[in-house]
């Protein structure tokens, strides 16, 4: 990446590469390969997607500041869970996206799906979870300054994140079960997971609406105080 | 061969990649039924039947596999019934059981995975991939039952200033809300704290070495060259044996090479039981010595 | 030989005006045990971060610092971070990894080290500091000692030739503190480690000191042997406060010979000067009368098969009345105080607050007007970004709390002292006019300062008529403020006794003056005490 000399190309093939070509191999993936197969060519892709993120982290150095806040981001993430009425492992990501850069954002998101599931269950489906929360974090840290400008587009969004992410974890249940893509099934499958998905994008808008700013404040000051 | 829990995480994770690459590759009902059983027993010798609530899970997941499969796939010859116009067949119904079979069979692995791959092997293998990201789930798994004790001692002092209401819906968010709030203030100002302690020792000053909190022995060596040694067979042999659904039930198996890749599936398979078996035998023999 | 020079060293920060250390002189040689004191504000801090490069804050610095005869600031980055140990004062955030292991490991992998040097170093550092037992723990399974103690070890295990602590002690209860500075002691006698420590709790650290090295407002004021320094600080009240109960009663009586620096040496000089004077000071009986919070047989347990925390506990407080509760770690004292505010409920027996049954109380009419708590973290109760903010709304009254009201308002609640947060705790705390003040360990890491403060707030606040209960480790704040005093011990309330009666019975649970003068002074418990019964006798003397 660093041998690409213009700057805006790279920033466009940095965004090009998780949002375009991911989900195109997906898709590739599921009209050449049929049946069962296609869930364990998935699965590759997501692992993959994970180490080219994580190998490009290696790379850099990080000094003890940046790492304390991605961890404390990432336990916030996972132990906001203990309070009740409180689920805050997106709306954290997101956050953590637009203040933080999107590195550190992806990060937040794929680490604290990662232990959250240490208490909720690993399964086949921790990779996906992993690369799509990361995702949002990404995505939150490519467009951090209208987030953090208005407080109506930042809503917004935490509801469109929040609905996407259930709707694309919902494929991948119906890859889990059928093998193959199957339109009515996946219907089945949004339909019955509609009260969650409700709340849960609900639940997103209530915390950023309310967290939003002052949160930003908190970490603004951090990073201020403690030149980061 | 030693106990499941003293292998080293890369054998591991070898192990149950083998495993899990042919069952979810293959669209063999036996190699389903060879794994399910395999797992089955691993699970019930590592962690006993206690889990009713992954139990339950499992049951469902192969309830929900193998009644699905009928209602949404209409092929097969032989129909049972129909229902709004739609013929429910007796080949997409076993080839939904067969599916439910394979689908209980890898979440049974995937459990049998997270059991043995403690946090500490977890730490292991990431930290072969990236320190940098092992330091961070290490950091992250301090700082969670931290954070969740001081979440503990927030609501308490909130509660007697008395800003912690649950009476209402309204209340139980705002009173969540401000909870979290006082968190983040201070989990990040005193977060500063550790990034001064690690640069305190010598964080970012050079390149770093890893601690390998786990040795890496013959048995590791033997469990990873038997996995793909016998993955590697099976797969050879498996063109020789086929379970067809549609558009009717066909059992296919030819010859001694059909049986011989079966055979060295169930050996994978039943490695960890094997395995298992024998510490019991062993400890047994060096008791009645003592 | 000198393992430390400094010379005319001042510091400035950023944004300030002043110099927070200014013309510092001093050397420490190898070997020595060097103790730092002064109150809030004198620069401690900032001049030990001067010692640690990667610490060093940013600002204007004059002067030099030289280590091992080499300037500080071309030391390399690895020998600085091997040979210059760190150790701050908050046990749990120090902790980086989840595991004791990793822990140790964490500041190897940071030199590079190969794995069987660390391995064997691992080992080691774990026998000597006797946490083999514990090395597959969690981190997060320790009690505050041991990860105090794992702190030192991880910095240990590097072989430092220099251990730097900031207040190490400050967050452990006293048996924990002692054995720490034992630890200490044995690193600094045994390894031959040079160390300088910085601490408010003075008793157990002056008799190991080699040095004592005195800071106020940022210059050096006293560096001496310990005794001497003692000895001649006399006219400084600040910093005699801050001192062990035997120098300051030297001080009071108007001491002459060598200043005495722990209870044995204390002794000895009371006896010298005073023989077998022997008198009494008179304890003022006060009524016991308006009970306002009753504890009748209380029991407490977590859950069915847990064992009682809280067996048959019976108390009763009355108005106008400053009641302390001391005893050690897990004796329950925490656990009383939360089921006396209500946030946990007994199994059997009630609790009346005002002649109600805490009970009856909707929690919106307990918390407001009737009664408060002040909690041991008092963190948990900042959420805003300035003090202002987290003041409003509270009475203008709250603002005679603070000393220097104009130059904390717009600062942020985690950037004042360890001592200025406790008070604006307590006055937000306190901002609903309770008649019930309960509070947890308050004097827990605050300088003897910021002590003096809040012992001053807690009396005019009984004097307006409060009632205020305290849970404490600290002896002395007890005796200096409290009306009554009980015994905490395996989940029952033994002997609520008036405060004099109290320390002057127990004869391991009391105050430091007390051990030294209980031979020939019946009922004294601080030193102001002792010197008002014995004024006569001194004066004498000086004439």
């Amino acid at each position: 990446m660093k041998a690409i000399k213009n700057e805006k190309l790279r920033k466009l093939l940095s965004v090009i590469i998780p949002f375009v070509m991911i989900p195109l191999l997906v898709t590739l993936g599921a009209l050449i390969f049929e049946g069962s197969r296609y869930i364990i060519i998935s699965s590759g892709i997501a692992v993959l997607t994970l180490v080219y993120f994580i190998t490009g982290f290696e790379r850099r150095q990080t000094g003890s500041r940046r790492m304390v806040i991605t961890s404390v981001m990432t336990a916030l993430c996972v132990a906001g869970r203990f309070i009740p009425f409180i689920k805050p492992v997106t709306a954290v990501t997101i956050i953590s996206g637009m203040y933080l850069g999107k590195e550190s954002g992806f990060f937040v998101g794929a680490i604290s799906v990662l232990l959250s599931n240490f208490y909720f269950g690993q399964g086949p489906w921790t990779p996906f979870q992993m690369l799509g929360m990361g995702i949002i974090g990404l995505l939150s840290g490519v467009i951090d300054k209208p987030l953090k400008e208005n407080g109506y587009i930042l809503a917004v969004y935490g509801a469109l994140t929040g609905l996407l992410y259930s709707l694309i974890m919902d494929i991948w249940t119906v890859l889990w079960y059928r093998g193959a893509f199957d339109l009515y099934l996946y219907g089945g499958a949004v339909l019955t997971a509609l009260p969650h998905t409700i709340s849960y994008a609900v639940g997103n808008v209530v915390f950023l609406w309310i967290l939003g700013r002052p949160f930003g404040t908190k970490l603004e000051r951090i990073k201020r105080k403690y030149g980061i | 061969m030693k106990g499941m829990k003293e292998y080293n995480p890369i054998s591991l994770t070898v192990y149950f990649l083998s495993v899990m690459f042919i069952v979810m590759f293959s669209m063999n009902t036996f190699i389903f039924l060879l794994s399910f059983l395999g797992a089955l027993t691993s699970y019930i010798i590592l962690k006993g039947a206690k889990e009713k609530g992954f139990m339950v899970l499992i049951l469902l997941s192969f309830l929900t596999s193998s009644l699905i499969n009928p209602i949404v796939s209409h092929n097969g010859v032989t129909v049972l019934f129909v229902v709004n116009d739609n013929p429910i067949t007796l080949e997409a119904f076993l080839y939904g059981i067969s599916a439910g079979v394979m689908i209980t069979a890898v979440m049974i692995m995937f459990r049998i995975y997270t059991e043995l791959m403690t946090s500490e092997k977890l730490l292991y293998l990431f930290g072969g991939l990236s320190p940098k990201l092992a330091l961070i789930l290490s950091m992250s798994l301090r700082y969670i039952p931290l954070f969740g004790r001081q979440i503990k001692k927030v609501i308490m002092a909130q509660k007697a200033s008395g800003q912690y209401n649950t009476e209402s819906f309204g209340d139980r968010i705002k009173s969540g809300v401000r909870v979290f709030s006082v968190m983040v203030t201070w989990a990040l100002e005193n977060g500063i704290i550790t990034a001064d302690s690690m640069t305190a020792r010598g964080y970012g000053a050079m390149k770093r070495s890893r601690y390998k909190s786990f040795r890496f022995d013959t048995a590791d060596i033997v469990l990873i060259i038997l996995s793909i040694a016998l993955a590697c067979v099976t797969v050879y042999c498996l063109e020789a044996t086929q379970t067809l659904y549609y558009p009717k039930v066909e059992i296919e198996i030819n010859g001694l090479k059909a049986y011989t890749g079966l055979f060295s599936f169930g050996a994978l398979a039943f490695l960890p039981v094997i395995a298992e078996v024998k510490e019991m035998i062993k400890w047994k023999y060096l008791k009645l010595k003592i | 030989m000198e393992i430390l020079e400094i010379e005319n060293l001042s510091f400035t920060y950023p944004e300030s005006k002043c110099e927070t250390l200014s013309g510092i002189s001093f050397s420490v040689n190898y070997g020595e045990f060097v103790t730092l004191c002064g109150g809030t504000g004198s620069g401690k801090t900032t001049l030990l971060k001067m010692l640690k490069p990667e610490l060093s804050p940013l600002g204007k610095k004059e002067g030099t610092v030289k280590y091992s005869g080499k300037e500080l600031n071309i030391v390399s980055a690895k020998q600085s971070a091997g040979e210059i140990g760190y150790v701050m004062q908050n046990p749990e955030q120090q902790i980086v990894t989840d595991t004791v292991l990793h822990e140790l490991s964490f500041g190897l992998e940071n030199l590079g080290t190969k794995q069987n040097v660390m391995r064997r170093k691992i080992a080691e550092t774990a026998s000597y500091f006797g946490i083999s037992q514990w090395i597959d723990k969690k981190t997060d399974e320790l009690s505050g000692g041991q990860k105090q103690l794992l702190n030192l070890a991880s910095v240990m295990i590097m072989s430092p030739k220099l251990l730097i602590l900031d207040e190490p002690t400050a967050q452990l209860d006293p048996v924990s503190a002692e054995e720490f500075i034992g630890i200490l002691k044995k690193i600094n006698s045994e390894l031959g480690v040079t160390i300088i420590i910085s601490e408010h709790r003075l008793e157990g650290i002056l008799p190991i000191s080699d040095k004592l090295l005195i800071l106020e407002n940022g210059k050096v004021i006293h560096f001496g042997r310990p005794g001497e320094v003692a000895g001649n600080i006399g006219n400084n009240r600040k910093i005699l406060e801050a001192m062990p109960a035997s120098v300051r009663l030297y001080h009071m009586t108007g001491g002459e010979t060598e200043c005495p620096i722990d209870i044995k040496a204390g002794k000895r000089y009371i006896e010298k000067r005073y023989g077998s004077n022997v008198r009494a000071y008179p304890v003022a009986e006060r009524a016991l009368k308006n009970p306002v919070l009753t504890v009748k047989k209380v029991s407490f347990r977590y859950s069915r098969n847990d064992k009682d925390i809280l067996s048959e506990v019976n108390l009763e407080v009355y108005e106008r009345e400053i009641f302390c509760i001391l005893g050690a770690n897990g004796s329950g004292k925490t656990t009383l105080l939360s089921v006396m505010a209500g946030l946990l409920a007994p199994y059997t027996g009630k609790i009346e607050i005002n002649g109600k049954n805490i009970k009856k109380y909707r929690s919106g009419e307990l918390y407001n007007h009737c009664l408060s708590y002040l909690p041991q973290d008092v963190q948990t109760l900042f959420m805003k970004n300035t003090v202002a903010e987290e003041l409003e709304g509270a009475d203008t009254r709250i603002s005679e709390l603070f000393s220097d009201m104009e130059r904390i308002i717009e600062m942020h609640p985690y950037d004042l002292s360890g001592g200025e947060q406790q008070i604006l705790a307590l006055a937000k705390v306190i901002s609903t006019n309770p008649s019930i003040l309960l509070l947890d360990e308050p004097t827990k890491g605050i300088d003897a300062q910021s002590k003096k403060r809040l012992t001053a707030i807690l009396k005019k606040l009984r004097e307006e008529g409060m009632t205020i209960i305290a849970v404490t480790h600290d002896t002395e704040f007890s005796a200096e403020c409290a009306d009554r005093c009980a015994l905490s011990f395996a989940g029952e309330l033994i002997s609520a006794e008036e405060t004099h009666r109290f320390f002057a019975e127990n004869s391991f649970y009391t105050t430091p003056t007390s051990r030294i003068v209980r031979d020939i002074a019946e009922n004294v418990i601080t030193p102001e005490e002792f010197s008002e019964l014995y004024s006569d006798s001194d004066k004498e003397r000086e004439l």
